[in-house]
């Protein structure tokens, strides 16, 4: 089929698990690749072309929600859950003693192609343990989704995960196929790598990311010239950080986001609160579960970098290099720059609409729209979507207060202590909607859902409000 | 002393509504438009029953489009799918004022409608029409969202793909178009058990809409061998892809009402 493939598929499939039934092989494969947390089928609007199945909704959709309250978007599951290596956080580590098995190529398709007819799932998210070595894995996952693409000319969502060391040859033909490439950075940092996956190297996953991302632009252009050029990742590339397996501070990883939003332009950095799956001496107890709360703070954080313009310094620094438990990251920022506040509503920029509490992209977006018919009042903030018992203390609609309050950090910080915050989980679990439509029901709780937009969508509406302010 | 049109409770049925409104040159804030039948009986108010029109709709829906702009159709479309009882003087009433807007725009660039020129209709959530237009329109698009989540087919023993759904709003001409796109060689039909209403789907053709309280319910019981294991691969695959860890039954009830479970197979 091609000059890479050199193996002999008839004996790729590894023998010893042939007496499984697919009900048994979907178990284990799934049950092992739960703990990679982007579900999401967004980023990419492609009709169908009318000789196949499928197409994807930019905004992308969850078909489900799992008992843990997470969406359910996508046939998440590992190709194979043998793996070579011995990473200390993972269930598939090479010294754990668990049932292993591979699916076929084939099985992949008909449990992708079954599933999407019956509209259960947007497409396929396909990781892997590693096989033998690296190429030999990204063989098989190739293998599997040009079948899905070329045979059954599928044309859903797919997600595939790099698989560090593979051949940048072998890279680059994935690319064509999938809509999201995703390689984990794992740990925030290189010595947290070295200590908790020893086979794995800082530099055998930014590599590829590079590689992807110049594939990305690169194609970008050709697209521009020829435009029957075929895409290239067109949902772009996205990296999970596990947040709480080794000491970093929230500063440190919300650098490490930034970075990788500026130098690599991934789309999303996923944080996945640490679960303890095996005992080692090298990880850390977590006696009250997994950190909820703080991978919460970053998802906030994160939305605050991508959409509302904050640089990760505004946020924290080496001396407060930790989110406040009590307050989101916004309103916390904005207790600490009471000397801006409060904002004219009829006046303020989009930047600054942004900036305060309360208020989220699609309220700042609905204010410059009405503004310009007639002077918008507290009652009409309210059917925006603004939080009003969070904004009051920071705005001014007309030159007047809502109610006279004061201007004082520790006064209005109480007050907001008040106002109960909604978190997504209660005392043990989280919840996600495609994760970019959760962060901005947490900045304007009263979004309905169904009113989110895809992340595209979301910087072309900011685009062009900024044009227009 | 103001006049009441009544329409029938349809897209056409709205639009002819609005023809006639034009067409009677009264003030139209004297008017109002009501669809589907007389609920509080106003002793001062002349009713008048409009008949519904293809041509006549025809004609409004190309002004809103050509006017208005295809955002506001859309909301307007997707208001009118609503159960509502006062959408059709809402849609009416927004009209009118977009209308006037596209007028003035046209005369003057900075006239008291500029929100206008920069986002349309739509734009302008001051208005109270305009406003409930929106609302609607946001409720129908939360339902049709809803419904492209949470729709599944089943696989019946001829071979046709059937979903069973029961929306608040009247959905089916918003979802059909994604489902064709999706599954271009697939019969598939969507029943709305709550209106009687079907989508139809040939494999390679266009789909349509079928009304009908009567149909044979046996056929769409009986599935395909294949559909029980899938139907199980997918529960089963739902159950193990939840983190023990992270367990929260209340967040996930919130997310999925429990309203549309009945609905999917997983449940
Ligand atoms: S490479 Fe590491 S993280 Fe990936 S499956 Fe193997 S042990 Fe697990």
């Amino acid at each position: 089929m091609d000059a890479i493939s050199t193996v002999n598929r008839e004996n790729l499939i590894i023998q010893k698990d042939s007496g499984l039934s697919i009900m048994e092989k979907l178990e284990i494969l799934s049950d092992s690749a739960k703990y990679d947390v982007a579900c999401t089928s967004s980023g990419v609007e492609r009709k169908g072309d009318g000789t196949g199945i499928g197409n994807t909704v930019s905004a992308g959709i969850c078909h489900s929600f799992a008992t843990d309250g997470r969406c359910i978007s996508l046939l998440k599951v590992l190709f194979t859950n043998e793996c070579i290596y011995d990473c200390k956080y993972c269930i598939n580590r090479k010294s754990n003693d668990v049932r292993r098995t591979s699916f076929t190529p084939q099985e992949i398709c008909d449990l992708t192609i079954e599933f999407y007819r019956r509209n259960y799932i947007e497409g396929l998210f396909l990781s892997s343990g590693i096989i033998n070595n690296p190429n030999y894995t990204s063989e098989l996952i190739y293998e599997a989704l040009y079948k899905l693409r070329y045979e059954y000319r599928f044309q859903g969502y797919i997600h595939v995960k790099t698989i560090p060391g593979t051949d940048p040859v072998l890279v680059e033909k994935l690319g064509y196929l999938a809509d999201r490439m995703s390689i984990n950075l794992e740990l925030p940092t290189a010595e947290g790598l070295k200590r908790l996956a020893p086979n794995k190297h800082r530099k055998t996953i930014l590599t590829p990311m590079r590689q992807i991302q110049n594939g990305i632009n690169n194609n970008k252009n050709e697209l521009a010239v020829y435009n029957h050029a075929s895409q290239f990742v067109p949902a772009g590339q996205s990296t999970q950080v596990i947040v709480g397996a080794t000491p970093e501070t929230d500063y440190e990883i919300i650098n490490v986001a930034e970075n990788l939003y500026q130098k690599f332009d991934l789309k999303r950095v996923f944080y996945s609160a640490f679960v303890k799956v095996n005992e080692d001496k090298e990880l850390p107890a977590l006696a009250g579960g997994p950190p909820l709360l703080r991978e919460h703070r970053l998802y906030q954080a994160d939305w605050l970098l991508r959409f509302y313009g904050f640089q990760a310094k505004e946020l924290l620094s080496e001396e407060r290099p930790n989110f406040n438990i009590l307050l989101d990251p916004k309103c916390d920022w904005a207790l600490r720059h009471l000397e801006l506040f409060p904002v004219e509503i009829n006046r303020a920029d989009y930047q600054i609409l942004l900036r305060i509490p309360g208020i989220g992209v699609k309220s700042a977006k609905r204010i410059i729209r009405a503004r310009r018919s007639s002077k918008v009042e507290f009652e009409d903030l309210k059917k925006m979507g603004v939080v009003l018992k969070r904004a009051l203390y920071f705005i001014t609609c007309n030159g007047k207060m809502m109610y006279n309050t004061k201007i004082e950090e520790d006064y209005i910080t109480r007050n907001l202590l008040n106002v109960k915050e909604k978190l997504p989980f209660d005392v043990n679990g989280v919840t996600y909607r495609q994760l970019s439509l959760f962060d901005d029901k947490t900045f304007t709780e009263s979004q309905p859902v169904a009113e989110v937009v895809g992340e595209d969508e979301m910087e072309r509406i900011q685009k062009k409000i900024i044009r227009v302010s | 002393m103001g006049t009441i049109l009544l329409c029938e409770d349809s897209l056409e049925g709205i639009f002819t509504g609005i023809y006639k409104a034009y067409e009677r040159k009264e003030n139209h804030t004297e008017c109002k438009l009501q669809a589907g039948e007389i609920e509080n009986y106003q002793l001062f108010a002349e009713y008048v029953r409009v008949q519904r029109e293809e041509e006549l709709a025809k004609k409004v829906s190309r002004t809103i489009c050509r006017d208005l702009g295809m955002e506001a159709y859309l909301c307007i479309c997707q208001a009118i799918a609503t159960e509502d009882k006062n959408k059709a003087d809402a849609v009416y009433h927004t009209v009118v004022e977009g209308i006037n807007c596209f007028k003035q725009s046209t005369i003057s660039k900075n006239s008291s409608c500029s929100t206008f020129q920069f986002y349309g209709i739509m734009g302008n959530l001051t208005n109270p029409y305009v406003q409930k237009v929106f609302e609607l329109s946001r409720s129908a698009g939360n339902e049709i969202m809803r419904m492209k989540e949470i729709l599944r087919f089943r696989e019946l023993e001829n071979g046709i793909l059937f979903a069973k759904i029961g929306p608040k709003c009247n959905v089916l001409s918003f979802i059909a178009p994604h489902f064709a796109d999706r599954l271009p060689l697939e019969n598939f039909v969507i029943y709305d058990h709550l209106r009687h209403l079907f989508v139809v789907h040939p494999a390679k053709q266009d789909w349509f809409i079928v009304t009908g309280e009567h149909f044979d319910k046996e056929i769409t019981e009986r599935f395909s061998e294949k559909e029980k294991e899938y139907e199980a691969l997918f529960t089963h695959f739902c159950h193990t892809i939840a983190i023990r860890e992270r367990k929260n039954l209340n967040l996930q009830r919130q997310m999925l009402p429990l309203r549309f479970r009945d609905y999917m197979v997983e449940f």
